[in-house]
C-alpha cells in the first residue's frame, strides 16, 4: 500500500475536520480550503464559528448562510490558479431547525401545530443532536451544488464529538420505536400476546413518567411527536442520503487534536468510533505543538549547564561591556532555554500515542507547529497550508 | 509579570458550591482539582463532581486504582471525587420519588424507555443538577456532609446550558414533582449566596469571544452569580523586566554554548510573543465581560498531578483567605 497523501483528499465531494472544541478545526478547515483552491478546486469551507480576524484577513467580515466569495485579488496573492475559487458560508445552528420542520411538515397546519408546541419551543435546539443533525443537512445539500468541487466541514462542538454523525439515525429511531408509536396511538390495540406484553410495558413506562412530571406532559410530548410523525418520511430519506455521503467513499475525514493527553485520549477514542462508524479518516493533525526550531531540544547535563552559563554570561559581556547585566541574561537565556525544551518534550510525550497509532491505521499524520501569534492573517493561513500539504516533511 | 485582580472578592470558600464552566479544552478539570486540593489542604470535608464522559479527576488527586464512577471515592490529597453518571441517578432519583423499586427497574431496563431516553434533551443535565443539589442537602448526624461543593461543569456548546436546564423545565412543565424539584435546583442554581459560576478561559482570540459570550447569556438568561474569570494557562513574562529585549540580544551574539544563537533567540521570541499574546487577550476578556480575572500560570511541563495543581491552586485560594 503507498503512503497516503494529503492531496488526495482533494478527490472527495466532503472533507470534515473533526475533533474536540478548541483544537483548532476552524483554521485547519479554512487551510484545506486554501490548499483545495491552490490545486485549481472550487471550494467552499462551511464554518461554525469563524475567528473574526481570519474572516476580516479574507475579506468576509460578516459571513452568513449563503456561500460568500473569497475575491480573486486576494486569492491571486495567496497563490490561486485562475480556475481555483474559495467561497466560506456560516452555519446557523439555531435556525436550521426551524428550516427543517418547514420543509418536512406535509401542511403549512402541521407546522404551524409543530412551530407552537411548548415541547418544541423549549427543547428544539437541544432536541437529540437536531442542530448537529441540520449541520449535516447543510453541508449534503451544498456538495450537491454544482458550482463546488468539494465542501471542507468545521464540525460543530459537541460535548460528544460523534453526536452530529449520529444525530439523524437517534431521532429516527425514536421515532419509529414502539414506545413512541403507542404514545401516539394508544387505541392501536392488542391482539398478539407479544404486543399485549409490550402495552403493560409501555404502560408502566408512561405512568411512571406521569407520576413524576404531573398531568400534561405527556399530552405536550405525544403532540409535539404526532406533529412530528407527518414528517418522518421526508426525514427518514433525507437522513439516510446524509449518511451516505458522509460515510461513503465522497467523504474523507481529518481528525485534530492538541498537544495534551487529554486531548490526544479524546482524539484516540474518536478514532476507533470513526473507523468502527465505517467513516474514511484519510488524515490526523496534532495541531499547536510546540516544536523546537532546529532538530531535537538539547538536554545539557548539569555540568554542561554550568559551562554554557559561564560562557553565556562573558560573550553578553564582551557584547556589552560591564554596565550590562550579563549574569542575570545568562541565567535568563538558560531558563527561556529549558522552558521552551521542556515544553517541546512533553508535547512530543503527548503526541505520540495518536501519531503511531494514525500512522498504524493507514493516515497521514501531520505536526502543524504553535505558531508565535494567532492565526490571523493571510501568511499565517498559508504556513499552516503548506505544512498541512507537505508529504515530504513528515515522516512517521 | 502575571497578576491576580481578585483581590477584595468574597472568597471562594466562603460559598457552598463553586461551578467550573467554560469551553472544552480550557482545562475546566484542572481548575476544578486545584479547587479541591486546596480547601482540603484547609481542612474542608470538599467535593469535587466530574459531569462528563470521561473521568480526569481522581488521577489528577492522585488516586490510584479503576475508574471511581457515580460511586465516588476519597482521593489520597484528601477532597472526595465522583462522576455523575446520569442514568444511575435517574435510578436513585426514581427510586426515592416512587419508593416502587421493582416498578422503576422493570422500566428503566426497558430498551423502549432507553431509546426515547436517548433522544430526549435535557434530563441528563436536571438530574446530574438534582444529584448535586441532593449532595448539598446531604447531611451527617447535625452536620452538611460536605463543607464545599464543586463541580466540573459539562463543556459549553450550543444548545441549552447546564445551568439553565431547571429553568427551562420549569416553564416546560405544568405540575408535578418533576416541576416542583426542578424549581429547588433552579433556586439553589440562582442563589449568590449558595453557588457562584466560575467561568475558566484561555486567553486567546476565539475563548476569549466566546467566554465573553458565555458570561453575558449566564447572566441574562440563568440569573447565577459571577464574580471573577480565571485565565488559564498564561505564558508567563519570559524575560525578567530589565532584560525587555533578551531575544534580540541572544540573536545579536557572535557565538553562544549549545545551540546556535539564533536558536536561543527564537525560543525566546516564541515565548514572548505567547506572553503578550496571552496578555493581550486577558485584558480583552476583562473588559468585554466587566470582571476581574485571575491568571493561572502555563505550566511548561504541563499538569502532572497534586505538585503541579498545589501551584495553581495557591493563586485561585491565596494564602490569606479564610
Amino acid at each position: 500500500m503507498s503512503a497516503p497523501r494529503s492531496a488526495d483528499l482533494l478527490a472527495r465531494r466532503v472533507i470534515a475536520c473533526v475533533g474536540a472544541g478548541g483544537v483548532g478545526k476552524t483554521t485547519l478547515a479554512a487551510a484545506i480550503g486554501l490548499g483545495a483552491a491552490r490545486r485549481g478546486r472550487r471550494a467552499l469551507v462551511l464554518t461554525i464559528d469563524p475567528a473574526r480576524r481570519l474572516a476580516d484577513a479574507l475579506g468576509v467580515g460578516t459571513l452568513g448562510p449563503e456561500p460568500q466569495p473569497i475575491a480573486r485579488e486576494l486569492l491571486g496573492r495567496l497563490g490561486v490558479p485562475p480556475e481555483g475559487e474559495l467561497f466560506a458560508m456560516m452555519l446557523d445552528m439555531k435556525r436550521t431547525f426551524d428550516e427543517l420542520v418547514t420543509r418536512f411538515a406535509p401542511d403549512p397546519k402541521a407546522r404551524e401545530r409543530i412551530l407552537a408546541n411548548r415541547i418544541y419551543q423549549h427543547v428544539s435546539d437541544a432536541l437529540a443532536g437536531s442542530a448537529e443533525y441540520s449541520a449535516m443537512e447543510k453541508v449534503y445539500e451544498m456538495s450537491a451544488r454544482p458550482e463546488f468541487d468539494l465542501v471542507v466541514l468545521d464540525t460543530p462542538p459537541s460535548a460528544h464529538a460523534l453526536d452530529f454523525l449520529e444525530a439523524p439515525e437517534r431521532l429516527i429511531g425514536m421515532l419509529d420505536s414502539r414506545l413512541v408509536q403507542r404514545l401516539l396511538h394508544p387505541a392501536m390495540s392488542a391482539g398478539r400476546l407479544g404486543l399485549r406484553l409490550f402495552q403493560r410495558g409501555a404502560h408502566q413506562a408512561f405512568s411512571l413518567v406521569e407520576r413524576i412530571t404531573g398531568f400534561g406532559f405527556l399530552e405536550d410530548v405525544s403532540e409535539f411527536l404526532l406533529a412530528f410523525e407527518g414528517m418522518s418520511e421526508g426525514f427518514r430519506r433525507r437522513a439516510e442520503a446524509v449518511r451516505r455521503l458522509l460515510f461513503g467513499p465522497d467523504t474523507a475525514f481529518v481528525l485534530a487534536a492538541a498537544a495534551s493527553g487529554e486531548s490526544v485520549a479524546h482524539a484516540r477514542d474518536l478514532l476507533s468510533r470513526l473507523e468502527a462508524h465505517g467513516a474514511q479518516v484519510v488524515g490526523v493533525v496534532a495541531n499547536r505543538v510546540r516544536a523546537w526550531p532546529d532538530g531535537a531540544p538539547p538536554l545539557p547535563g548539569a555540568g554542561e549547564r554550568d559551562a554554557w552559563r559561564a560562557e553565556l554570561e562573558s560573550a553578553f559581556a564582551q557584547q556589552h561591556g560591564d554596565a550590562f547585566p550579563a549574569r542575570l541574561a545568562a541565567a535568563a537565556a538558560l531558563d527561556v532555554l529549558d522552558g521552551y525544551a521542556a515544553a517541546v518534550t512533553r508535547d512530543a510525550e503527548a503526541t505520540a500515542p495518536l501519531l503511531a497509532e494514525a500512522s498504524l491505521r493507514g493516515c497521514f499524520v501531520r505536526r502543524i507547529p504553535e505558531l508565535p501569534r494567532d492565526v490571523h492573517d493571510l501568511d499565517g493561513l498559508a504556513g499552516i497550508e503548506r505544512r498541512f500539504f507537505d508529504d515530504a516533511q513528515e515522516q512517521p | 509579570m502575571l497578576e491576580t485582580r481578585g483581590e477584595g472578592l468574597r472568597p471562594l470558600l466562603a460559598r457552598r458550591l463553586v461551578v467550573v464552566t467554560g469551553k472544552g479544552g480550557t482545562g475546566k478539570t484542572t481548575v476544578a482539582a486545584a479547587l479541591g486540593l486546596a480547601a482540603a489542604a484547609r481542612g474542608r470535608r470538599v467535593l469535587v463532581v466530574e459531569t462528563g464522559r470521561d473521568e480526569n479527576l481522581p488521577r489528577l488527586l492522585g488516586h490510584r486504582g479503576g475508574l471511581v464512577g457515580h460511586a465516588g471515592v476519597r482521593t489520597p490529597s484528601g477532597p472526595w471525587v465522583m462522576r455523575i453518571e446520569p442514568y444511575e441517578a435517574l435510578a436513585e432519583y426514581l427510586h426515592l420519588q416512587l419508593r416502587v423499586p421493582g416498578l422503576v427497574t422493570r422500566v428503566l431496563k426497558q430498551p423502549g424507555f432507553r431509546g426515547l431516553l436517548d433522544a430526549a434533551p435535557g434530563w441528563r443535565e436536571l438530574v446530574t443538577l438534582g444529584k448535586v443539589w441532593h449532595l448539598e442537602q446531604a447531611r451527617d448526624a447535625d452536620r452538611p456532609r460536605f463543607d464545599w461543593l464543586v463541580v466540573d461543569a459539562p463543556a459549553t456548546g450550543h444548545g441549552l446550558t447546564f445551568l439553565d436546564v431547571p429553568r427551562v423545565v420549569v416553564s416546560a412543565i405544568r405540575s408535578g414533582p418533576l416541576r416542583r424539584h426542578a424549581r429547588w435546583v433552579e433556586e439553589l442554581v440562582r442563589d449568590p449566596e449558595r453557588t457562584l459560576l466560575l467561568p475558566v478561559a484561555l486567553a486567546e482570540e476565539l475563548p476569549a469571544r466566546e467566554t465573553a459570550e458565555l458570561v453575558a447569556r449566564l447572566r441574562g438568561q440563568v440569573g447565577v452569580a459571577l464574580d471573577r474569570v480565571v485565565v488559564n494557562a498564561m505564558q508567563p513574562a519570559p524575560f525578567p523586566p530589565e532584560l525587555p529585549d533578551l531575544d534580540e540580544r541572544l540573536r545579536a551574539l557572535p557565538r553562544a554554548p549549545g545551540p546556535a544563537p539564533r536558536t536561543w533567540a527564537a525560543c525566546a521570541a516564541h515565548l514572548a510573543s505567547r506572553h503578550e499574546l496571552n496578555r493581550r487577550f486577558a485584558d480583552e476578556i476583562g473588559t468585554d465581560t466587566g470582571l476581574p480575572t485571575v491568571e493561572l500560570p502555563l505550566l511548561a511541563g504541563g499538569v502532572r498531578g497534586p505538585d503541579d495543581l498545589a501551584r495553581l491552586a495557591s493563586v485561585l485560594l491565596p494564602g490569606d483567605e479564610p
